[in-house]
């Protein structure tokens, strides 16, 4: 299985790497689309054409990872899509550090003094019953 | 005989490190509470409740697609929890993260505005009528427990937010507590919109930048509406008329486009990707001279965009 993924994988970064060169390498003037709001937002022509190779090899990272943590085959390949070029910048550069809001679970006992105590002054919300 | 004696040794160190806590804590505890601006004070009323902001309780760790099917139901999305889990919810890291949580608003054909990290700008979003979906770290820095809320409402008088958070569906808390577990991930939050309005309170870069990330989900064909009532807003901003002009483009109305790119220059001089679209639309309405003097504008500004307008003067003008 994991053989089978690290083949589909690289094939699938090598299909997204050649799709996007004609738009890498096509010359600038050779068209006379306009220039789009987000590559100005980019602020540079030059390196949106090398960002956006980067990007596609980033979206391939971020689909390997996100399956990796046990999202849905069939629902990763939407999920990436759906990401702006700066989140799926921000997702690649650090997935593993990003705060993943969970929600209010137990806490370890030698912790559990402490919140006790920063739930009472006020500084935290983890035990209700403290109110 | 050991074991017990690490273990004593352990809770004395625990004891006094829990001492420094608290010492430390205490003296932290009174400059943690949010001022308010005297004009915030003013200007907003003392009680604001959104009531009609439905309530899902959270199981597990699905605070994520709980609080977001909170905020979509309000703008008129119809959806729930356990569509939105496979959505945004990753089992490997028990929680979902802020990237896709915005993402996930832009499936739904919402967008989302984060908004300015201060008490001031969030009780605002309240008053006005916007739920706002926040971050919070429940617990310290050192043992986080990230958490995302949906704020509904507040009390001036008593100093209270108002939330749905968790399994309670109206949960009161004093702002200094609010703030201080909103604070540990820098007031993250945002609110949500139907494409084609701008809530109140917004900034002009962060309407540019959820506009665009919209775009670029959905096309420039859907984000005419929301491109006018950014520029309607903020009239001056360049980059907004610049995003309006490319939205009227793709939505087959070259003559607002062109003179929407024209406000854009016209704001920004110094704008040389507004100079050379001018140029490009005159040059597709067979304007040549009017193109050559737009692109010879934008070919004299140094920057990302010059060569390219010098590369289209040669090209197509044969200069």
């Amino acid at each position: 299985m994991n053989k089978v993924r690290a083949y589909l994988s690289t094939l699938l970064i090598a299909a997204l790497v050649i799709t996007s060169l004609p738009v890498a390498a096509a010359p600038a003037s050779s068209t006379t689309d306009l220039v789009s709001t987000q590559s100005v937002l980019a602020n540079d022509s030059a390196q949106a054409d090398r960002e956006r190779i980067h990007q596609l090899l980033n979206r391939a990272d971020i689909q390997d990872e996100l399956v990796k943590q046990g999202v849905d085959l069939d629902e990763v390949e939407a999920r990436v899509a759906a990401l702006s070029d700066a989140e799926a910048q921000q997702m690649a550069n650090q997935l593993e550090e990003l705060p993943a809001g969970a929600g209010v679970v137990g806490a370890l006992f030698a912790v559990f003094i402490i919140l006790l105590v920063t739930d009472i002054l006020g500084l935290t919300d983890v035990y209700p019953f403290t109110r | 005989m050991k074991p017990f004696f690490m273990n004593t040794i352990y809770c004395f160190q625990n004891a006094r490190l829990a001492g420094v806590f608290i010492l430390v804590l205490l003296l932290t505890a009174c400059a943690s509470a949010p001022q308010l601006r005297d004009s915030t004070e003013q200007r907003l009323p003392r009680q604001s409740e959104i009531s009609d902001v439905p309530f899902y309780a959270q199981t597990e760790y699905q605070c994520g697609p709980a609080a977001l099917a909170m905020v979509l139901n309000h703008q008129g999305v119809d959806t729930d929890v356990e569509t939105l889990i496979p959505q945004v919810f990753i089992p490997g890291r028990e929680g979902s993260v802020q990237p896709e949580m915005l993402a996930t608003v832009r499936r739904h054909e919402r967008i989302a505005y984060p908004i300015r990290g201060s008490f001031d700008d969030l009780l605002g979003h309240l008053a006005g009528g916007d739920p706002v979906l926040v971050m919070q770290n429940l617990s310290l820095a050192a043992f986080p427990m990230w958490h995302y809320a949906v704020a509904i409402g507040y009390d001036l008088d008593d100093d209270t937010l108002i939330l749905r958070s968790g399994e309670i569906e109206r949960h009161t808390l004093s702002f200094s507590r609010f703030d201080a577990t909103w604070a540990r991930t820098d007031r993250w939050g945002f609110v949500v919109a139907k494409p084609g309005t701008l809530p109140e309170g917004i900034t002009a870069r962060n309407a540019i930048n959820a506009i665009s990330a919209y775009e670029e989900a959905h096309g420039p064909e859907a984000t005419l509406g929301s491109w006018q009532a950014m520029t309607e807003r903020y009239p001056n901003n360049a980059i907004g008329q610049f995003g309006l002009a490319n939205a009227y483009y793709a939505n087959q109305q070259p003559d607002k486009a062109l003179s929407a790119f024209q406000a854009a220059a016209q704001r920004d001089p110094q704008m040389g990707a507004a100079w050379l679209n001018i140029g490009l639309l005159q040059l597709q309405r067979d304007q040549p001279e009017a193109a050559r003097e737009a692109l010879s504008k934008a070919a004299a500004i140094e920057g990302s965009w010059q060569e390219r307008a010098q590369e289209v003067l040669e090209n197509q003008l044969g200069r």
